[in-house]
């Protein structure tokens, strides 16, 4: 089962099986110690400040997809509407749900469609010289 | 008479782009398609939660949307496609 981490030096915190060796952060070598979920939620909540509004999303998407073989759709009609369905479904579901798939209400399967999920698997992405993830938010370069 | 259902998403752009060939199909074949929007509708959700079992298999595993069940041969077919797949599945 997966647990949280926390930094003894600088506060960061880990969620996953091991511990990281060596904190991103602030460097220092084998810092992490086991909190709980309570703990890692206040530290993290107490650091949160304002909303994560669309375009602090897209800018996140675009950060995270600049050294990938992927991009952001430039089809701005086409992003537009799908981030206005992730956010909607965030407000009413309490993550960023794929607008083109449903929640199964089964927490493991739910996860995987979390935006952005893991699209390499899908069919209309993998071997394919113009691939997408399922939506089309996301398109190979 | 069997039920031919879609489940679609309203901000999804598969399904936007597959409502015209909905329309033309009904349209030509005199079927009716009855739309089930599942992100703004916990019932329609539910709905196709309820098909689960029959649509997964046929849809990579997952509910996607949009997605065609013919609920008396419970024949699904998902994602945006070409009109004469589409008419094939309303007509098989
Ligand atoms: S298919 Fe695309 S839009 Fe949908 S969750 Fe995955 S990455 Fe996001």
């Amino acid at each position: 089962m997966k647990k949280f981490w926390r930094c003894f030096v600088c506060n960061d915190i880990h969620y996953g099986f091991k511990p990281p060796e060596l904190c991103p952060t602030c460097k220092v070598k084998n810092a992490y110690v086991e909190i709980s979920a309570k703990e890692a939620k206040m530290i993290a909540c107490a650091a949160a400040e304002g909303d994560f509004t669309k375009e602090d999303f897209r800018r996140a998407i675009e950060k995270f997809t600049a050294a990938n073989p992927f991009k952001v759709n430039p089809d701005r009609d086409r992003t537009d509407i799908l981030l206005e369905g992730i956010f909607s479904n965030e407000a009413s579901h309490d993550l960023k749900y794929c607008p083109c798939r449903l929640m199964s209400k089964d927490w493991e399967e739910d996860l995987k469609i979390v935006c952005p999920c893991n699209f390499l698997i899908h069919e209309t992405y993998q071997g394919r010289d113009k691939g997408e993830c399922w939506c089309g938010l996301f398109i190979k370069r | 008479m069997p039920k031919l259902l879609m489940f679609h998403g309203r901000e999804c752009p598969h399904c936007r782009a597959m409502m015209p060939l909905v329309d033309r199909l009904e349209k030509e074949t005199g079927s009716s398609i009855e739309r089930h929007e599942v992100w703004h509708d916990e019932k329609n959700a539910d709905l196709m939660r309820s098909y689960r079992p029959i649509l997964t298999p046929q849809c990579g595993g997952q509910l996607r949307v949009p997605t065609f069940l013919n609920t008396e041969t419970n024949d699904a077919v998902c994602g945006e496609m070409p009109y004469e797949k589409l008419k094939e599945w309303a007509t098989k």
